[in-house]
C-alpha cells in the first residue's frame, strides 16, 4: 500500500499508451485500404508509403460503383447483399422466435427430442452440407436467385437462434402471460403481444448476428450464384480482384472499403 | 394429439420445415451421395459402395490438404487463445476501454474477402508497406505468401487479426463473471498479479476457454476463404485445405459430387473426433 496513487497511475498510463499504439497498428491495414482507394493511380505504388492521400480522388469509387464494364458492379452487389442479409434476418427472427416459444413454455410430446436435434445440429460444419445443398437448390430452381441465398443462410443460423431465444424466454416471468391467458388471450396473442415486445434486446442481438453472417458469407454464394448481376459483395469483390489483377489496386481497394460500410 | 401439442407444433412448423429441408435432409443426402458416383448433370447415378472413400486413401492431394488443415488448426490455436485473452485482461478495466475494445473488434465485422484483399495489398512483395517497413528495420523483403515456409503462417497472422475481436468480447464476458472478492482475498494474502492470474483467472475461465477452442477448431477445419483469396492454395499445394480441395472436386474439376461428399464426411468425422477429445481434455475439472 506504499506505492501510492501516483505509482499506480504511472503504470496504468503506460499500459494505456501501449494499448493505443497497438490499436493504431491494428487499424493500419484498414487505414491503408482507405488511403489507397483515395489515391490517384500513379501515387498508389509510390514508396515510401504515403499515409495521407492528398489530393484525394473519387475516381476509383466512381469506377467500381458505376463505370466498370469488366465485372459485376459493386453498387449492384451492395444492393444484393443488403437484400439477402435483410431477408435472412427476417426469416431467422420469425422462425426461431416462433419455434423457441413452445420449446420454452409448453409441454408436449417430442419437445426434448426436437430441442436436442436442434442443439446437436450446431455441431454440423457448413462445409459438409455444401454439395447436397447445391443439388437441392438446383432441383428447386433456386440457383442465382435471392431465395437461393436467403433460405440457406437463414437455415444456417436458425438452430442457434432457437437456442438463444429459448434461454431468454425461460428467464421471463410467467405472471404477465398467466394474467393474459386468464383474460382470454390465445397463445398467438400472448406470443405476439407480450413475449416479442419484451424480447427486443435479444432479438436485436440475434438480428445483428444473422445479418453479419449472411452479409459476410462467401463459400455458399460463390457456388450458388453464377450470374454476375446476382453476386453479393464478397463474391463480386473476389472477382473484382481477378478482373484487375495486379494492374491497379485502386478500384480493388475502393471495393474493399465499400464492403466494410454497413449499418 | 392434445390441444397444446397441436398449438406447439403449429408454432414450430415453419422453423422445422426450414431445418428439415436445408439442414437435416442435406446431411443425409450428402451421406448417400458419398456412396455413389454422382456428378453434375449425370441423371442416373450408381451405388458404388465405399469406392469414393478408398480412392481418398490414394488421393495424395487430399492427404496434403488434410495435413495442411490440421497444421493450421493446431498452429493457430495458441495465438487464438492467447492474443484475445491478453487484450481482454488489459481492456477489462482502465481508460478508453470502450474505444479500444471497438478498435480491436472492428476487423471481425469485415468479410473474409475484404480482409484477404487488404492483407494481399499490405504484404505485396514489391510495393506493399509491410515489406517496406521491414526493410527499414533491416529485415530483407520477401514474398510472404509465395514462400512455402511462410505462407501458412501468414494466413494464421491474418486470421488472428480478423477474429481476435470476437474472442475478445467472449473473454471479457467471462472475466465479468469472476467474483471480484477472490482477487481481493488473494491480494490480502500477498499473491502477485501473475500468481492470481494462474490461480484464479485461468481456472475460472476454463469453460470460456473450452468454448473458444471448440469454436475455433470447428471453424479452422473449414478454412477456405482466406486461402482462396490470399494464396489460392499455393505455392504448390502448401496452403491447400480440405474444403478447398472439396470445392475444387465438386465445383471446378469434373463436378464429382460423390467424391466430394466422401471428403465432406471424412472431414466431419475428423472434426467430431477433435471436438470430443477437447471436451474430454478441458472439461474434466471444471467444478469449483
Amino acid at each position: 500500500m506504499r506505492r501510492g496513487v501516483r505509482g499506480v497511475d504511472r503504470s496504468s498510463v503506460a499500459l494505456t499508451v501501449a494499448l493505443l499504439a497497438l490499436a493504431v497498428l491494428w487499424l493500419s491495414p484498414i487505414a491503408w485500404v482507405v488511403v489507397t482507394s483515395l489515391k490517384p493511380a500513379p501515387d498508389i505504388i509510390r514508396l515510401p508509403p504515403e499515409w495521407i492521400p492528398w489530393p484525394p480522388t473519387g475516381a476509383h469509387y466512381h469506377e467500381v460503383l458505376l463505370g466498370s464494364s469488366r465485372t459485376a458492379r459493386i453498387g449492384r452487389a451492395f444492393v444484393n447483399s443488403l437484400v439477402v442479409a435483410t431477408g435472412s434476418v427476417i426469416l431467422v427472427l420469425a422462425t426461431s422466435a416462433m419455434a423457441a416459444y413452445p420449446l420454452a413454455r409448453m409441454r408436449f410430446p417430442g419437445r426434448d427430442l426436437v430441442f436436442a436435434l436442434l442443439v446437436g445440429s450446431l455441431m454440423i460444419p457448413n462445409a459438409v452440407l455444401l454439395v447436397p445443398q447445391y443439388v437441392l437448390t438446383q432441383q428447386l430452381g433456386w440457383l442465382s436467385t435471392y431465395q437461393g441465398l436467403i433460405v440457406p443462410e437463414a437455415a444456417m443460423i436458425f438452430a442457434f437462434g432457437v437456442f438463444l431465444l429459448r434461454q431468454f424466454f425461460m428467464t421471463m416471468p410467467r405472471e404477465i402471460e398467466d394474467a393474459a391467458l386468464i383474460d382470454g388471450a390465445g397463445p398467438w396473442q400472448v406470443f405476439s403481444r407480450i413475449i416479442i415486445p419484451l424480447s427486443q434486446p435479444v432479438l436485436a442481438a440475434l438480428a445483428i448476428f444473422a445479418f453479419r453472417s449472411a452479409w459476410n458469407d462467401f463459400l455458399w454464394p460463390l457456388i450458388a450464384v453464377n450470374k454476375p448481376e446476382m453476386f453479393p459483395l464478397p463474391v463480386a469483390l473476389a472477382l473484382l480482384r481477378s478482373a484487375y489483377s495486379s494492374e491497379s489496386y485502386g478500384p480493388i481497394m475502393a471495393g474493399a472499403a465499400l464492403s466494410g460500410l454497413k449499418g | 394429439m392434445s390441444r397444446q401439442a397441436r398449438v406447439a407444433y403449429a408454432f414450430l412448423a415453419p422453423g422445422l420445415l426450414l431445418f428439415a429441408v436445408y439442414r437435416f435432409y442435406p446431411l443425409l443426402e450428402g451421406l448417400r451421395l458419398s456412396f455413389t458416383n454422382a456428378r453434375l448433370g449425370r441423371s442416373a447415378e450408381q451405388w458404388i459402395g465405399l469406392a469414393n472413400y478408398t480412392r481418398l486413401l490414394e488421393d495424395e492431394r487430399f492427404h496434403v490438404s488434410l495435413w495442411n488443415t490440421a497444421f493450421y488448426t493446431v498452429a493457430s490455436t495458441l495465438p487464438i487463445l492467447a492474443v484475445p485473452l491478453a487484450l481482454a485482461l488489459a481492456l477489462n478495466r482502465g481508460r478508453l476501454r470502450t474505444l479500444l475494445r471497438s478498435v480491436f473488434f472492428f476487423p471481425f465485422t469485415l468479410s473474409v474477402v475484404t480482409v484477404g484483399l487488404a492483407w494481399l495489398w499490405l504484404l505485396d512483395p514489391v510495393v506493399g508497406p509491410f515489406n517496406y517497413y521491414l526493410r527499414r528495420l533491416g529485415v530483407p523483403a520477401r514474398s510472404w505468401l509465395a514462400d512455402p515456409q511462410t505462407a501458412m503462417w501468414t494466413i494464421i497472422l491474418t486470421t488472428v487479426w480478423w477474429v481476435t475481436g470476437y474472442y475478445l468480447v467472449i473473454y471479457l464476458a467471462g472475466l465479468q463473471d469472476i467474483p471480484r472478492d477472490l482477487y481481493e482475498a488473494a491480494a490480502l494474502d500477498g499473491a502477485s498479479g501473475w500468481r492470481s492470474f494462474w490461480a484464479i483467472t485461468l481456472p475460472l475461465l476454463r469453460p470460456v476457454l473450452l468454448f473458444v477452442v471448440v469454436t475455433h477448431v470447428i471453424g479452422s477445419f473449414q478454412l477456405f476463404g482466406q486461402v482462396f483469396v490470399l494464396t489460392g492454395g499455393g505455392p504448390g499445394d502448401a496452403t491447400r485445405t480440405v474444403v478447398q480441395h472439396l470445392y475444387e472436386a465438386a465445383f471446378q474439376n469434373f463436378f464429382q459430387f460423390g467424391a466430394a461428399s466422401a471428403m465432406a464426411w471424412v472431414l466431419f468425422a475428423v472434426i467430431l473426433a477433435f471436438s470430443v477429445l477437447q471436451f474430454r481434455l478441458l472439461r474434466g475439472h471444471t467444478e469449483y
